[in-house]
Parts: structure tokens; sequence; C-alpha cells
């Protein structure tokens, strides 16, 4: 085993090092969520990760996005996630694809995986997500943020929890949580996002599945509700 | 029947955060808990789901008596 990987082992073990190894993720979105997400899997130790953005950095994103900095503005966020993540553990196989899912390309892009990793902005890409996960049968690991608030939950295949969550219709912008993302609220739900795709990915019985973890950080409530 | 009403995310913001204990005649559903609050969901996008007891339910589940009713909004952004 590579020493890189030593603090690691305890909480995972030896043999589940090796396992992670040969495993492959696809996260969609690499922005407040997907990087933290990108980061945490890489360093673990995953053996493969698909990265998928249509999306450039711009200022906004300083505040809270990880792979965003004051020399990378304008460049495709999927291409300096890939980039980034070769600096970090260059025994990592990162694949970036630069563009924005939708319900005609979702199983095109996730296929093959051994789990995908929610880190999108809207509702409407995330069902067509979701949808391509339990057609391809494979588990999703959802996250979503907004101001203080944040929530995270497994879907596998056939449950359908981001449908029961959002219905068919898209939030207002001025009705919705999506204004307002402070650094601390992606840092917390990613890191969320990327427990539980561990001991998804390794067939740990005590995930998420059906479940949605809520989280209040003003108040610091959480709060796991049944599906 | 008597049961607790309360607010998450930005539905706190937009109704208020207090936790409202409401008397309501027997075979009332979530949905007219949240009506006899003045909280019209059908008027905006913000309501995202509620739960009861901690296990979601579709807004027209009856109620019974010392219900915990939460309504939770919309958290879509990453």
């Amino acid at each position: 085993m590579k020493k890189r990987y030593t603090r690691n082992i305890g909480t995972i073990s030896e043999e589940e090092q090796q396992l992670l190894a040969a495993k492959s993720v696809c996260v969609v979105g690499c922005g407040g969520l997907g990087g933290g997400i990108i980061e945490g899997l890489v360093r673990i130790g995953v053996g493969r990760l698909t990265v998928i953005d249509g999306d450039v950095f711009d200022e906004t994103n300083l505040n809270r996005q990880v792979l965003s900095n004051q020399d990378n503005l304008g460049h495709a966020k999927a291409v300096e996630a890939k980039l980034q993540m070769r600096a970090i553990n260059d025994s990592v196989q990162v694949d970036s694809i630069q563009a924005l899912l939708d319900s005609d390309n979702a199983a095109d892009f996730i296929r093959g995986h051994d789990a995908v990793v929610d880190a999108l902005d809207n509702v409407e890409a995330r069902l067509a997500l979701e949808t391509a996960c339990s057609e391809e049968k494979i588990p999703l690991i959802h996250g979503a943020i907004g101001g203080w608030h944040g929530q995270v939950g497994v879907v596998m295949p056939g449950m359908g929890l981001l449908h029961e969550i959002y219905g068919e219709e898209e939030p207002d912008a001025e009705e919705g949580e999506k204004p307002t993302n402070p650094p601390f609220t992606p840092a917390v739900v990613s890191g969320l996002q990327v427990a539980e795709t561990v001991k998804v990915l390794l067939g740990r019985e005590e995930t998420l599945a059906g479940r949605l973890l809520t989280i209040d950080l003003l108040n610091q409530e959480y709060e796991i509700i049944e599906f | 029947m008597k049961i607790t009403l309360a607010m998450r995310g930005t539905m706190k913001k937009k109704y208020g955060d207090e936790e409202r204990i409401l008397e309501l005649p027997e075979g009332s559903t979530c949905h007219d808990a949240l009506m006899s609050q003045g909280i019209d969901y059908r008027d905006n996008k913000t309501l995202g789901f509620v739960s009861v007891n901690k296990m979601r339910v579709d807004i027209h589940t009856e109620l019974h008596d010392g219900d915990y009713l939460k309504a939770f909004s919309k958290v879509y952004g990453g």
C-alpha cells in the first residue's frame, strides 16, 4: 500500500483501500460542492473519476469554490478539476467532460461508473440525473446547498427521492435558496457526500440510502427524514 | 386533536420560525394544517416536501393527535 494512504487505514481497512482503487465515480458539477467532492475522492484514493461541468470560473465563485482561484477565472471548471487533481494524486485517473448534463446525455455520461455524485445547481438537471441513474442502476449520492441550509441523501436505483423532494417545478429564483452561498455550507455538504460515496463504494450498510439528512447551520439543527 | 407545526429552511423566513401548536378537527391533513395558518404553499414554489414524525409524507396525508409536522423548503444550489 502506498504511504500516502497510511492515515486512511483504520477508518477503512487495507482491503477496502485496494477496493477503492478499483472503483469509478462520476461527479456531475465542479463548482461549490463538486470541488470539495472531487478533491476528497482523489485524496482518499478512488481509482477513476469522471468530472462533468459546462461552465467556466468567474469572480463570484472565489468565495466558496475550492477549485477556483484568481489566476483561473474564465477557465473551464471540468478541465481545471482534472489539472489540479493530477498535482494532488496522479495515480487517480481523472477524465473531464466539458458539457451541461441534460436528459439527452445523462445516461451516456454516467454509464459504467460504480457511483454518481450530484453536485449540480438546478432541479431540472438533478431530475434527469436521477432518472438516468435509476435506468443505469447506479447509486446516486445527492447533495444541495442554499445559504445556511443543506441536504444529503443516497438514492439507490428505483427510489426516486429527488422527484419526491423537488416535484417537477423549478423554484423561483427569489423564492428558493440559491442566491446566497457562503463557503462553509458547501464545505460541510461536500464532505458528507464524500463519506456517503465511500460507504456506497465499499458496500457498507450505514449509508443514508432512502433517507435525507437536512442541515441548518444557522441553528445547528441536523435531522434525518425517512423517505 | 393537537399537532405541532414547524418550518424549515427558507420556509422559516417566509412564514416564521416559531413552533406552533395547532388545534385541528379530526381528519385534518397536512394541507389543512398549513392552510389554517395562512400558509398557501400553492402560491409559490418554496415548499419542497413535508414530514410527519420525521417521515416524508404526501401533503394530503391525514394527521393524528400528537403529530409533529414540518414543512421543508427546496434547497437546490450546488
